[in-house]
């Protein structure tokens, strides 16, 4: 959102992602601090990092799906459980390197969506969002359900550690790089797709399908696509999952995993990428105090014992999500950029 | 062959029991256009309170039912003037939003403050169950589909016959034009979660009735949404059909097929018809078909 007074001349600085001098310097700055970051701060913070670049995958492409196309979306973590389960299964009964297991992993997590997308030719609105929750559950279904050694059952599998010409991602910090690299490419790839004539649609879809309709805009196939590209996302982020705990269990992929990456997209602010990261950003922290605090409050309320984490994270982001679509329905994002224009004008009103 | 009808009538009356859930979802989207992802988060608190009251407060079942249904009601009330009244004006996108921030909330809350152990329910109906024949009926069931239909046909006279039904139908069109025919939007969802938070109790009560109660039990909420969706989203009568249905196949499937297959193939049998549902009539059996405009 640029202040009045600043326009662009050309369609090419319309597109432009980097659009400041400051911006460059601010990007530049951040991929070097963390490309540094292992040998800044502790093996601890590498840790919390690694799920918050897992996490920002996975939120991106959700991002894609609701902030830019408009389409809710509570199957994200059934969709990352596809892919986890896909990497992991390529990666421990046939071999493949990671190179391979992680596209592959995102493309079957892709077909999973599509397949709830494709609904969208028959189904509007409300009811497509429902479909979504359909997938969360016959993926628990066919994950227990299916021969055990198909996909572990409720045993899950164990996952080899991801390795490149003998070098073998395992700890922390090689890992760290593994997943900032593939994040990295995410993410210049959804800024990728929201400017080009794709993510146009899906904001006119979003806008109002009967008017992208009428305009020309294939509104079932342009929903399909968006489902197609979130749920990509969510399997490249969960087949990174896979390799960071090395072990994927049904568990991990339940409704309430997408609800949280359905808060972090509000938290950051819909229809922005910045604003997802931002999301997974606060979210993750708000998770990691609960995770780290929880404990310690169990101890002098013990009748809750070891659910007390699960709860509080619950309350917590369930308020959160309530709280900012009440007050702050466009998210922090919204809030920084009413602060950088008016920064930018300064000392003139508009 | 007892045995096979005896089967689709256990199911007939389990899928009257969802479609008595899925009437929350119904009534509120009737009467406000939103969508509430929490319902069965609202049965299990109706759960709780029905417990409160008999167990722990001690009250007499004839006391504690109302008093019971009051509660749930002031809950229903209490949430929407929390959350939903802040909304009215913004997108309907924002108000299914937040029922998604309630579902967690709430299933954080009630493990906050009643935590995870497993208590007993009061047993509301005789727990002897009815014989006919060879065939057994369960008491709870029995007398649950009984009030589903009753409340079905009311409930269903209520928003298409008298003067404020149509007026929060009128709601559930389009906010922005019902208040601006002096229709207060307000009244009408607030009246939609009142009347939501009590079915669940209902609900609960059916459900529960001589069970145990965990949190975990709120999971009926999601076996209830594939029956609201099959009979399509503004129609309550529509609901018998669709839970009976929905009820005898899963009943069936639970009985013949999956002893076959050796998996638990009736769980997820009311999504898979809920999907083939949407695909061939997208406003499911009896759902209003909109005609749209920009």
């Amino acid at each position: 959102m640029d202040p009045s007074g600043i326009f662009s001349t050309s369609y090419r600085s319309d597109r432009r992602v980097v659009r400041t001098r400051w911006q460059a310097l601010a990007l530049v700055v951040f991929m070097a601090l963390m490309l540094a970051a292992p040998y800044l701060v502790s093996g601890r913070i590498i840790a919390i990092l690694n799920m918050m670049l897992i996490s920002a995958v996975i939120a991106v492409g959700l991002q894609i799906c609701t902030g830019y196309a408009g389409q809710i979306n509570l199957g994200q973590a059934a969709f990352m459980g596809v892919g986890a389960y896909t990497a992991s299964i390529l990666a421990s009964k046939t071999g493949l390197t990671f190179l391979l297991t992680i596209p592959l992993a995102g493309i079957s997590a892709a077909l999973f969506g599509f397949l709830f997308g494709l609904t969208a030719a028959r189904i509007k609105g409300f009811y497509l969002a429902l479909t979504t929750i359909a997938a969360q559950f016959i993926f628990h279904f066919a994950v227990l359900n299916l021969p055990s050694s198909w996909m572990g059952g409720s045993n899950g599998i164990t996952v080899p550690p991801a390795e490149l010409l003998g070098l073998r991602f395992v700890g922390e910090t090689s890992q760290f790089y593994l997943n900032l690299a593939v994040a990295a490419i995410m993410i210049a790839g959804a800024f990728g797709i929201v400017r080009s004539r794709f993510g146009r649609a899906f904001v006119a879809v979003r806008d109002d399908d009967v008017a992208a309709g009428i305009m020309g805009i294939n509104v079932a196939a342009t929903k399909a696509n968006a489902f197609l590209i979130g749920a990509f996302y969510a399997g490249v982020g969960g087949a990174l999952w896979a390799y960071l705990i090395r072990f994927v269990g049904v568990d991990q992929f339940t409704l309430f995993h997408s609800i949280f990456f359905v808060a972090m997209i509000i938290v950051g602010g819909m229809g922005s990428i910045v604003g997802a990261l931002v999301g997974v950003f606060v979210i993750r922290i708000i998770q990691e105090i609960i995770a780290t605090v929880g404990p310690n409050i169990a101890e002098s309320v013990s009748f809750l014992g070891g659910d007390i984490v699960f709860a509080g994270m619950n309350v917590v982001l369930g308020g959160v999500i309530a709280m900012f679509m009440i007050l702050e329905p466009k998210g922090l994002m919204h809030r920084w950029n009413i602060l950088k224009s008016s920064y930018r004008i300064w000392p003139f009103p508009y | 062959m007892v045995y096979f009808i005896n089967d689709i009538i256990t199911g007939a009356l389990i899928g009257l029991l969802y479609a008595l859930v899925a009437m929350g979802f119904v009534v509120i989207y009737r009467a406000s256009k939103v969508f509430n992802f929490a319902q069965g988060e609202l049965v299990i608190i109706g759960g709780f309170i029905v417990w409160f009251t008999t167990m722990q407060a001690g009250l007499s079942l004839w006391l504690s039912i109302p008093l019971s249904l009051v509660l749930a009601g002031l809950v229903g009330y209490a949430i929407e003037r929390t959350f939903l009244t802040k909304l009215i004006g913004e997108s309907v996108f924002s108000m299914v939003m937040v029922t998604v921030g309630l579902l967690i909330l709430l299933r954080g809350l009630v493990l906050l403050v009643f935590g995870p152990a497993v208590r007993p329910f009061p047993i509301i109906f005789p727990l002897k169950p009815l014989f006919v024949g060879d065939m057994l009926i369960p008491m709870n069931l029995l007398i649950g589909g009984i009030i589903t239909i009753v409340a079905a046909v009311g409930l269903s006279w209520f928003f298409n016959r008298t003067r404020s039904g149509l007026r929060m139908t009128a709601v559930a069109e389009d906010h922005v034009v019902a208040s601006s025919m002096g229709i207060s939007v307000k009244g009408s969802i607030a009246f939609a979660w009142v009347l939501g938070a009590i079915l669940s109790t209902i609900g609960a009560m059916i459900f529960l009735s001589g069970k145990s109660l965990t949190f975990l039990a709120s999971d009926i909420g999601f076996a209830a949404l594939p029956v609201a969706l099959f009979a399509g989203l503004e129609s309550i009568g529509g609901l018998i059909l669709a839970g009976v249905i929905i009820g005898v196949a899963q009943s069936l499937t639970t009985n013949y097929l999956d002893p076959l297959i050796g998996g638990s193939l009736g769980s997820v049998v009311p999504y898979i018809i809920m999907l083939a549902i949407l695909l061939i009539r997208p406003t499911g059996l009896f759902g209003w078909r909109t005609i749209e405009r920009v």
